[in-house]
């Protein structure tokens, strides 16, 4: 029985956006105009094609971050108990320690990527062009 | 103290070594291979002889060395190999490796000394071909030795096409490999069917086939049959299944047409392979289990009339042959017929005496033929030769004495086992009819033999020279003389193992040897002695002019006076001056024996008009086995390429099928194990 | 090492000592960090190379001793449970981690070869060791998160490693497909955990078995968590349905990588697949949630598809790449022959499977090492254009023809015995339809493994091949050690298959 619940929930969760795009549908008035189609770009009048290319170093950057957000994330429940666990007598081995190594890795990984020139904003050839291009306009 | 029985396997592997050497040795070796040949082939003289003196001593034995196989269930069957020494294969392996090492020595003269080439392969070819025969001799069951004799068929096939470059060999090898393929087509079903009959193939003991079939025979134990035949009928049958192989190997009628063809073969080959060992073999399978054989008179009672129709149909070809080698072939043939004959009357002492016998005799025949082919410069035409005599007398004297063993003169080897085979032929012959007539066949064709034989003698060695080459012949050496004079001697003496006539008519007692010594008088192996045989012989003996002691003199002067008779008739027509061709006289009969009865046209024949049966197998074979493997396969490349196609190259496909996949793996088992 | 059998496990060095094949992958490949960070201009791919073969040996190494010295098996103490019981050190772990070792130390020696010009080595070499250290982890992983979290941690730097040639489209595409598939075969595992979690409220091995008699009404839910676990081993594996990124990423990810993909990360899939099975959803068997058919039922499609596709490609990679799939089925059968109760005959088909995992370890690296060395001569991928290579390279080429041989399991070879042992454990657990299946493919391999040797050795050259003029010594001996590794497991099985046996025999206990 408790899947004829699941199974009544996800009818209802497929049933509840199908019923609203009906329900518009029948209300709306029907009035076709050219400007009802175009890329809502927050109400600028939209530029150029929809697909562009973004330079690989924001990638990085955003990988980089992750790297530190993910520590934060281990870090913190650590920083919450780690002085109740020294009061209870935990050694400093195993209550910094491991947080230390795991630290260490990151930051070996860090100095690696930016030894190999991860973090460095490189030009490519095209934003060199364009940018003597805007410079000589 | 060292037992003997120790040693057996190294007289097989000594010439098998002798093999690899020349095989891997090629031109380095001294004498391209032949000095280890001869040292090999004598050591395993050597030690066969210690075997037969030990196998005097009563230490005959059988050994399983390895099992190959072994099968499951309740009963298992194990395919083994092993050794069965007893009297008959120790004398058998003596024969062997004797002329085997004499061949070696002659093949220094014959090959060696007359620069052919390619000589390691030869020695290799001969040195294989002594293991494997040896093999054969002291196999101790018959998968074993199938396997021996297939190997031994694969050596002559090798040797008879050893000189490839030229038209004739490879086409005789060809020849010789397919007939006697024919025949060991049927072994090898017989070998199945003695399997599946008795699930052992063992020659002696009282778990072996011939001891299990006299236990059925006699109620005593139960045996598989076909289709719940009659055990008599089934055991027939497999019998000639398996004399399938033997007349093939021993070149009975009508599977006899290979071994003239064979030839072709360098003439030491001839001697070892095809007139005294080889050939044998298919005698020696049937004394091997003689004790199966003689269960079934029907079985005994073919191989008598085929034994005996193939000892004068034979002759009779060797009458006109203008070649030495092929009077010699012809007669080759001719003489394993008096064994069969032998075999098939139930005289097994007397097959195993003219085994012997003829063993020594043909093979000085054939070297002495050797000797004369050096002499005159590979001519092999008789009427190219003539006046020999003088020029070179040991092969001429040695020849001689073959040729008055072969005719069966008294006192000569052959006379003594020939006599023994008609006497045998003819006391249980006269309430046989079948055997009877093999009898007079056999008998027939000793005039003939004479003549033949004689003929041959007068042509090549007496008269004028009729060629240059008679004039001058090539001079041979030590190496062939040897030889030639060992045989010669056991020429003369061999018939001297078996004195049964004298026996019977001085009553001298124990100078019947070779009797003794088959009849496990000296120790053998439980099963295997002539005294068993004889109590399962289903004949009963009948004598002549009413004694056993004027029967043996009635045979034996009728047997010497025919062959008397046909000497003489080859002296008064050859041994003149400048003999001419008589065999125009012969009318209508000269073409059909030149042409050996047009046997070879028939099989040819036979063979076109039975081009449909084969067709059909090989429609059968093309259409529904490959065709089903074919379609196997194309089932498979099919169904592949399908799978292929699945392989899209769309990455969002792949997900979608890896969840219907999903999906699909999770109802199917949600609804078998009850989850939902 | 006896403090180390008998000690408890608290400390630190302890678990450090016990990891120690593990912790020396990861310290290695943080070294190639390390020099590559004080040298980042310097290529150093010898050094680099060096250096992780030196990793890679020295864990082969402690692995092997620690088998031999019984660390973690039944006779010394049995298994050594750390950090909770979420990682267990005992014969199965060690191993397979020595397979992974043995491949990795295989394939970085090749690397240095097909690596020669590559600007970067360093991160490479850094990748494979990383991925292997993971590896190391998930065989010895006891929980289903410490399996997640392995399985996730050896499979991101796989997706790298695959799209490593950043210029060629070949490779990149591969890359992104594995990634995919990738992706949602890890929501698949994860959703499958989370559900099994649901049911038995634990995640440690032990205690999910522990659970599993007492879920009640929740089999269901356990079921449908533990068909999506076998999703996720069947992904690691490359298993149908999940088997669809391997042919794309096999061949179009670097030979090297090929190697390592095919024949390590499918058998650190196998260790989990395995011990996750075997220890905690064996008593699933019991409730009607038959994983054993599950896995049957993958093991005869995925051999039959597997050999099925690999007989009609023409390119050599490829063929190679559903040959592995194949072999996947075959170890599959480990899995399926597993019936409640039946310790023995589990043990047995189980041990089978790893031994033929580590058989298969060398013979299929091999053989996609010698197709890095033919990529590095650059001759073509087709079986045409292998015709007559073993002229200009016969040693390679014989070694090939060994790998083919064996991968077809001719009798000459260690496959032949690993492949017998597996269809005879499958006979005599009951399952003679799994052997038969078996047998009948690896039949029909050998058609299109012979193809290979055909090539090679009877046909005539089609093209020219005057490139083929270096011997790369990396990827020679790489080579040349896989294919003496292959004839030498025939005389050498027995020690590896009383191992193999020993270690799935601890895991039924």
């Amino acid at each position: 029985m408790s899947w004829l619940a699941i199974g009544a929930l996800a009818l209802v969760g497929i049933a509840i956006p199908l019923a609203m795009i009906v329900v518009s549908a029948l209300l709306r008035p029907a009035v076709p105009e050219s400007g009802k189609k175009t890329t809502y770009e927050s109400g600028e009048i939209p530029t150029g094609s929809g697909r562009v290319q973004l330079n690989i170093q924001y990638y990085m950057v955003a990988l980089l971050f992750v790297v530190f957000d993910i520590e934060t994330v281990m870090v913190f429940p650590w920083a919450v108990m780690y002085r109740s666990a020294l009061e209870a007598g935990v050694p400093l081995s195993q209550a910094l320690l491991p947080l230390l190594a795991f630290i260490g890795i990151l930051v070996v990984g860090l100095v690696w990527a930016w030894r190999v020139g991860a973090v460095q904003w490189t030009r490519s050839i095209r934003a060199a062009t364009q940018k003597t291009e805007r410079q000589n306009t | 103290m060292v037992s003997a029985s120790a040693y057996v396997p190294a007289i097989v592997l000594l010439p098998f070594v002798s093999f690899i050497v020349a095989l891997f040795g090629r031109d380095n070796l001294p004498k391209r291979g032949a000095y280890g040949g001869i040292a090999a082939t004598a050591g395993s003289l050597a030690l066969s002889l210690w075997v037969l003196v030990s196998v005097r001593n009563g230490a005959a034995f059988q050994e399983t060395y390895y099992t190959w196989a072994t099968g499951v269930g309740s009963q298992p069957w194990g395919l083994t190999f092993g050794a069965l020494i007893d009297p008959l294969s120790a004398l058998m392996l003596v024969i062997v490796s004797l002329v085997a090492m004499l061949v070696h020595i002659f093949s220094l003269g014959y090959m060696n000394d007359e620069d052919e080439r390619d000589l390691p392969r030869y020695y290799a070819g001969l040195g294989l071909f002594t293991a494997s025969m040896l093999g054969f001799v002291i196999a101790d069951n018959l998968l074993m030795a199938f396997m021996f004799f297939e190997l031994v068929g694969l050596c002559s096939y090798l040797l008879i096409g050893f000189h490839f470059r030229e038209p004739g060999p490879p086409s005789a090898a060809k020849k010789a490999f397919l007939v006697t393929r024919f025949g060991d087509y049927f072994f090898l079903v017989g070998v199945v069917a003695v399997f599946t009959t008795f699930g052992t193939a063992a020659f002696a003991g009282t778990e072996s086939f011939p001891a299990l079939a006299e236990a059925a025979l006699n109620g005593e134990a139960t045996v598989w049959t076909p289709g719940g035949l009659e055990v008599s009928t089934w055991f027939t049958i497999v019998g000639l299944l398996i004399l399938g192989g033997v007349i093939g190997k021993s070149a009975q009628f009508p599977l006899h047409t290979w071994l003239p063809d064979a030839m072709e073969g360098p003439t030491p080959v001839s001697a070892l392979i095809h007139a005294a060992t080889m050939v044998a073999a298919g005698v020696y399978l049937v004394a091997r289990m003689y004790g199966f054989y003689v269960l079934s008179p029907t079985t005994m009672a073919i191989i008598a009339f085929v034994g005996g129709f193939t000892a004068l149909f034979a002759a009779t070809m060797g009458v006109v042959k203008r070649e030495l080698k092929q009077v010699l072939a012809y007669s080759t043939i001719s003489q394993y017929g008096y064994m069969m004959l032998a075999l098939g009357s139930g005289g097994y002492v007397a097959a195993v005496f003219h085994l012997t016998t003829h063993a020594f005799f043909k093979a000085l025949l054939f070297l002495g033929a050797g000797s004369v082919i050096i002499a005159m410069h590979h001519n092999e035409d008789m009427w190219d030769m003539g006046g020999l005599k003088d020029k070179m007398p040991v092969t001429y004297w040695t020849f001689l004495a073959g040729s008055l063993a072969l005719a069966g003169i008294f006192p000569f080897a052959g006379f003594w086992s020939k006599d023994e085979i008609l006497y045998e032929a003819l006391i249980h012959g006269l309430d046989e009819p079948l055997i009877l007539g093999a009898y007079v066949m056999g008998l027939l064709a000793v005039p003939v033999t004479a003549f033949y034989t004689f003929r041959m003698v007068f042509l090549t060695f007496h008269g004028e020279p009729r060629s240059s080459l008679a004039r001058d012949p090539h001079p041979v050496r030590w190496n062939v003389k040897g030889p030639l004079s060992v045989l010669g001697v056991l020429a003369v003496v061999t018939g001297g193992i078996n004195m049964v006539p004298v026996q019977k008519v001085l009553g001298i007692e124990g100078i019947d040897y070779l009797h003794l010594w088959l009849d496990n008088h000296w120790g053998g192996i439980e099963g295997l002695s002539s005294h068993h045989y004889a109590e399962l012989n289903p004949y009963s003996s009948q004598y002549l002019f009413g004694g056993e002691v004027s029967t043996v003199l009635a045979g034996a002067a009728v047997s010497l006076g025919l062959a008397l008779g046909g000497l003489a008739l080859a002296w008064a027509l050859y041994n003149v001056a400048d003999p001419a061709e008589h065999t125009d006289k012969l009318g209508g009969l000269k073409a059909l024996l030149y042409n050996n009865y047009y046997q070879d046209e028939f099989q040819v024949w036979v063979a076109d008009n039975t081009r449909a049966v084969a067709g059909s197998a090989d429609t059968f074979d093309q259409g529904v086995i490959d065709g089903v493997v074919n379609g196997v396969s194309s089932v498979s490349l099919l169904s592949s390429e399908r799978i292929r196609r699945i392989q899209s190259g769309v990455v969002s496909n792949y997900a979608l099928l890896l969840t219907l996949g999903l999906t699909t793996l999770l109802v199917v088992f949600g609804l078998i194990g009850g989850w939902f | 090492m006896s403090l180390l059998l008998q000690g408890t496990a608290t400390d630190w060095v302890f678990s450090v000592r016990a990891l120690l094949p593990v912790v020396l992958l990861a310290l290695t490949g943080l070294v190639v960090f390390g020099i590559n960070s004080l040298r980042p201009d310097g290529r150093d791919n010898k050094l680099l190379a060096l250096t992780s073969i030196a990793g890679t040996l020295s864990a082969l190494g402690v692995a092997i001793w620690y088998l031999l010295a019984g660390t973690g098996q039944p006779t010394h103490g049995g298994a050594i449970s750390l950090f909770s019981g979420a990682i267990i050190v005992d014969g199965l772990g060690l191993f397979f981690t020595a397979i992974f070792t043995s491949v990795a130390t295989l394939v970085i020696a090749a690397s240095y070869d097909y690596f020669e010009t590559d600007a970067n080595p360093a991160s490479f070499y850094s990748l494979l060791l990383l991925a292997t250290t993971a590896m190391g982890l998930m065989a010895v992983s006891n929980s289903l998160a410490t399996v997640f979290v392995s399985l996730e941690m050896a499979s991101l730097p796989s997706y790298a490693l695959v799209a490593y040639l950043k210029d060629n489209r070949g490779s990149v595409e591969a890359g992104l497909k594995y990634f995919l598939i990738g992706a949602v075969s890890s929501a698949v595992l994860a959703f499958g955990i989370s559900l099994v979690y649901a049911a038995t409220g634990s995640l440690l091995l032990p205690d999910i078995a522990a659970q599993i008699g007492s879920v009640g009404d929740l089999n269901g839910v356990l079921g449908v968590g533990i068909v999506m676990v076998a999703g996720g081993v069947a992904f690691k594996t490359a298993s149908v349905p999940f088997h669809f990124w391997a042919p794309e990423a096999y061949e179009g990810a670097p030979a090297p990588v090929s190697a390592f993909l095919s024949s390590a990360s499918k058998a650190a899939g196998f260790a989990v697949g395995f011990r996750v099975f075997a220890t905690a959803f064996q008593p699933a068997l019991d409730i009607g949630i038959d994983w054993g058919l599950l896995f049957g039922i993958l093991a005869v499609v995925t051999m039959v598809l597997g050999n099925f596709a690999a007989a009609t490609q023409t390119e050599v990679k490829r063929m190679l790449a559903y040959s592995s799939i194949g072999h996947a089925g075959y170890a599959l059968i480990g899995l399926a022959a597993i019936t409640a109760g039946a310790s023995a005959t589990n043990a047995t088909v189980m041990g089978a499977a790893m031994a033929h995992l580590f058989v298969y370890g060398f013979m299929n690296t091999g053989a996609f090492l010698f197709i890095a060395m033919v990529e590095r001569w650059g001759v073509g991928r087709t079986f045409e254009d292998y015709a007559g290579l073993a002229e200009r390279a016969p040693m390679a080429s014989l070694a090939m023809a060994v790998f083919m041989f064996s991968l077809a399991g001719l009798p000459l070879f260690g496959g032949f015995l690993s492949k017998y042992v597996l269809f005879l454990g499958a006979i005599n657990a009951g399952f003679w339809w799994l052997a038969a299946v078996g047998a009948v493919t690896s039949a029909l391999s050998l058609f299109y493994y012979s193809r290979v040797v055909k090539a090679l050795w009877l046909e005539d050259a089609t093209t020219d091949l005057d490139a083929i003029g270096d011997a790369p010594t990396g990827l020679y001996a790489a080579v040349i050690v896989a294919g003496v590794v292959t004839v030498l497991l025939l005389p050498g099985f027995g020690p590896v298959i009383e191992t193999a046996e020993a270690a799935a025999a601890a895991l039924f206990a």
